[in-house]
């Protein structure tokens, strides 16, 4: 059982003050984390070295503005940090940053991971807006009490993998009856552990996976599936996959914000997808119509099948669509049958190849040859 | 229609006046069915509502049973029609007569888009319509219906309401102006049964003259409301930029406004002046070690991730500020609420007005950053000759 610390604090002060004081010993050199970037309620990803600016770190501020683990992945891009940092992340922004990892686009060494047993987060339309702080406190009622919290993402209120996985440390949140006096911090590896006797509180011996986590997995298993049947068309074939994307405007958002879609340039984006002026008199003989611009529907599916069989559900690409199309629920319900198909679990082992990336010559016989 | 026929603008002073009994956008649509038919135009660029949904979209049409879906005036902006025309006609010449039906805004981008290479409108008559504005699309795709039908009455009323989208609110192009490059202008202000067609090219000329519409109307009528409605949107449009100007005088004041930016770029994948295929700001030219992050950090005590999100609206803004029709598809498409339409049309209004530049108007305007005038700016590249020189004239 990993080494537990019960600290007599507000899980949000005793977090903030344990990174601090590593910060302040010198232990690590930068924390990465959120940060409020002004009164109006923005906050951002940043990474901070002085101890005066950690003054405004918000590190489980329920908001997700990027996905943590692509920004780590800006990061660390070319080479891992030669100065230690802490990281602290939410458990998909974790799983997309070993997705990363196992792509070539980030380093994880010299990097404490510290990720939380996570409630969720609040949809980013509510950020800077009036009722944000009524949100967020209404957020961490629902978390203490181990319930879907309102206002969260689709994807955060379906998600069973809010537990993360390959964390130094984690904070524990979730059914945390008494998170406004004490919390718990886990150290999970020898890496997490080296920084325990920094947290001043209590040994306990406690299993992060409370029976209230358990029942809360599958309060969530079941809101999983009833959205997933939600999606599901009335038939399956073009007509309904047109009225899903028919709203999408072509901005790409979804990619750009999705921490899977790592290329500079999507193909989508580039040359070689401009329509072909020359073939407009032939196509509109054929169809008499054209949809423009064109290719929406393919765009979805071309990046669907280049990144959803390591879809980490983060949500990311929903809350930023302009026409309200439910990318993420799509893209996640897409995701769980390949990743069931090719027995795939994303963002759990940095050691596992991407499927794309293995051959393996027994796999889909039945489709192949024999 | 060729490119030397555009050049003559004509002063419209008298149009064709048709009378509307089923409503405008009826009217519009049978104007474009009989073009097809008597085949003034080979295919229309028209928006369209998507069969059994409730989104907008374009639909470049040939076949005439499409126009059961097409909506001349949709509740929505959806992809701005500069860049909805432009996807098609980039990669090479068109080989079919194409009339674009699009708000005037649209129209101004697609001639900017003209001046980058970015569109051939040689083949294409752009036929403009007054504009009613439309609501925002996050608020329509939330409750289509009643957006729906709440647009219906702002546009037959020509109200500027506070559910129409900031950018349409406080437009006074919304109609045809002095210099407009439509070919066709529809006239439809404070008239719910009758539309007024004014050509305003040779090609428009062509297009009534082969549709058989003389063009004998007065259009005092239909001048006079446009006009009043000018006047009073230039108006809002004036206390808009005062207030603007007001609340972003110090760069804190602005950046604030921008600080909730979470970098998914969509203001400039919806935006139709940007139309490089890949934007320096998504390229990796600016990647940094990790230590050079780290030592950046130390210099300033944080870092935000990703970076440069500031620079990135900066460097946007130096790029497209003065093509910068004020369509407000950025602020459309902005997940966070960022008022960046307003920004950057309250930027461009200054910059545009310092280079005497409206974008969108005659092609043959250049574009103020590819036209080198020697005298431009004395005051900033030879501040005493340039006083030496005022001296002199003032004498």
């Amino acid at each position: 059982m990993a080494k537990a610390i019960k600290i007599k604090k507000n899980v949000e002060e005793g977090l903030f003050d344990f990174l601090k004081s590593l910060l302040e010993k010198e232990k690590i050199k930068g924390v990465f984390t959120l940060k409020k970037m002004d009164d109006n309620g923005a906050v951002s990803y940043s990474l901070i070295t002085s101890p005066d600016e950690f003054k405004n770190a918000v590190p489980l501020y329920p908001f997700m503005p990027v996905n943590a683990g692509k920004a780590l992945s800006s990061f660390t891009l070319l080479g891992k940090t030669e100065e230690p940092v802490a990281a602290v992340l939410r458990p998909c922004e974790l799983r997309a940053f070993v997705e990363l990892i196992k792509r070539a686009q980030g380093d994880v060494e010299n990097i404490l991971i510290i990720s939380l047993s996570c409630g969720g987060v609040l949809s980013l339309n509510l950020m800077g807006e009036q009722d944000q702080e009524k949100a967020v406190s209404k957020y961490w009622e629902s978390v203490k009490k181990a319930e879907v919290a309102p206002d969260t993402r689709e994807t955060c209120q379906f998600c069973e993998n809010f537990l993360p996985i390959n964390a130094d440390i984690t904070v524990a949140t979730v059914g945390q009856k008494d998170l406004d006096k004490e919390f718990t911090l886990y150290f999970n590896t020898p890496k997490g552990e080296e920084f325990s006797k920094e947290a001043s509180g209590s040994s306990v011996s406690e299993d992060i996976e409370t029976k209230e986590i358990k029942d809360f997995k599958k309060k969530r298993e079941e809101l999983k599936e009833k959205y997933f049947k939600e999606t599901e068309p009335e038939e399956s074939g073009l007509k309904s996959l047109i009225n899903i994307f028919s709203p999408c405007l072509g901005c790409h958002g979804c990619s750009h914000v999705c921490p899977i879609c790592y290329c500079t340039l999507c193909e989508f984006d580039s040359k070689t997808h401009d329509y072909p002026t020359s073939s407009l008199s032939s196509d509109l003989r054929v169809k008499g119509g054209l949809k423009v611009p064109s290719g929406n529907l393919l765009f979805h599916l071309g990046r669907m099948t280049h990144m959803a069989v390591s879809c980490i559900s983060c949500g990311m690409c929903s809350d930023v669509c302009p026409v309200n199309i439910p990318v993420a629920t799509v893209f996640s319900k897409v995701g769980a049958s390949l990743q069931k198909e090719f027995d795939y679990f994303p963002g759990k082992d940095i050691e596992e190849p991407a499927p794309q990336g293995t051959y393996k010559e027994d796999e889909f016989t039945k489709i192949g040859e024999q | 229609m060729n490119n030397n026929q555009k050049e003559t603008k004509t002063n419209p002073k008298k149009g064709k006046i048709l009378p509307a009994e089923k409503g405008i956008r009826e009217e519009v649509l049978n104007i474009f069915k009989k073009a097809l038919a008597e085949n003034v135009f080979d295919a229309v660029l028209i928006p369209a509502k998507v069969p059994d949904t409730d989104a907008y979209s374009w639909i470049l049409l040939q076949d005439e049973s499409l126009f059961d879906i097409a909506d001349p005036l949709p509740p929505v902006m959806t992809v701005q029609g500069g860049r909805a025309l432009s996807s098609f006609s980039k990669a090479g010449e068109l080989d079919l007569k194409i009339a674009a039906l699009m708000r005037p805004c649209e129209i101004r981008a697609a001639v900017e888009l003209f001046k980058l290479h970015q569109i051939d409108l040689d083949h294409v008559a752009l036929i403009s319509m007054d504009c009613p504005g439309a609501v925002p699309l996050t608020d329509y795709m939330n409750d289509p219906k009643k957006m729906g039908e709440s647009y219906k009455k702002i546009s037959e009323k020509w109200e500027i309401s506070e559910s129409l989208r900031p950018a349409c609110q406080n437009c006074h192009r919304f109609s045809l102006m002095d210099g407009t490059a439509s070919d066709l202008h529809i006239g439809a202000v404070g008239e719910n049964n009758k539309i007024t067609l004014i050509s305003n090219s040779s090609t428009g000329n062509d297009i009534l003259e082969k549709m058989g519409f003389e063009t004998k109307d007065s259009l005092k009528d239909w001048e006079s409301k446009k006009d009043k409605l000018v006047k009073e949107k230039t108006k809002k449009r004036e206390a808009f930029l005062k207030e603007w100007k007001e609340k972003t005088k110090k760069a804190d004041g602005f950046f604030n406004e921008l600080n909730k930016c979470i970098n998914c770029h969509n203001c400039m994948n919806a935006c139709p002046i940007c139309y490089c295929q890949q934007c320096y700001f998504d390229s990796q030219m600016i990647t940094f070690k990790p230590e050079t992050y780290l030592q950046k950090t130390k210099e300033k005590g944080a870092l935000r991730f990703p970076l440069n999100t500031m620079l990135f609206h900066i460097g946007r803004m130096s790029h497209m500020v003065l093509s910068c029709v004020a369509c407000g598809a950025c602020e459309d498409a902005c997940p966070v609420s960022i008022p960046v339409g307003r920004l950057f049309s309250m930027v461009g209004d200054h910059t545009q007005k310092e280079f005497d530049y409206v974008p969108g108007l005659n092609r043959e305007d250049p574009l103020p950053l590819q036209d080198f005038k020697e005298d431009e700016f004395c005051e900033v590249e030879t501040p005493n000759e340039c006083e030496e020189k005022a001296t002199e004239e003032a004498k």
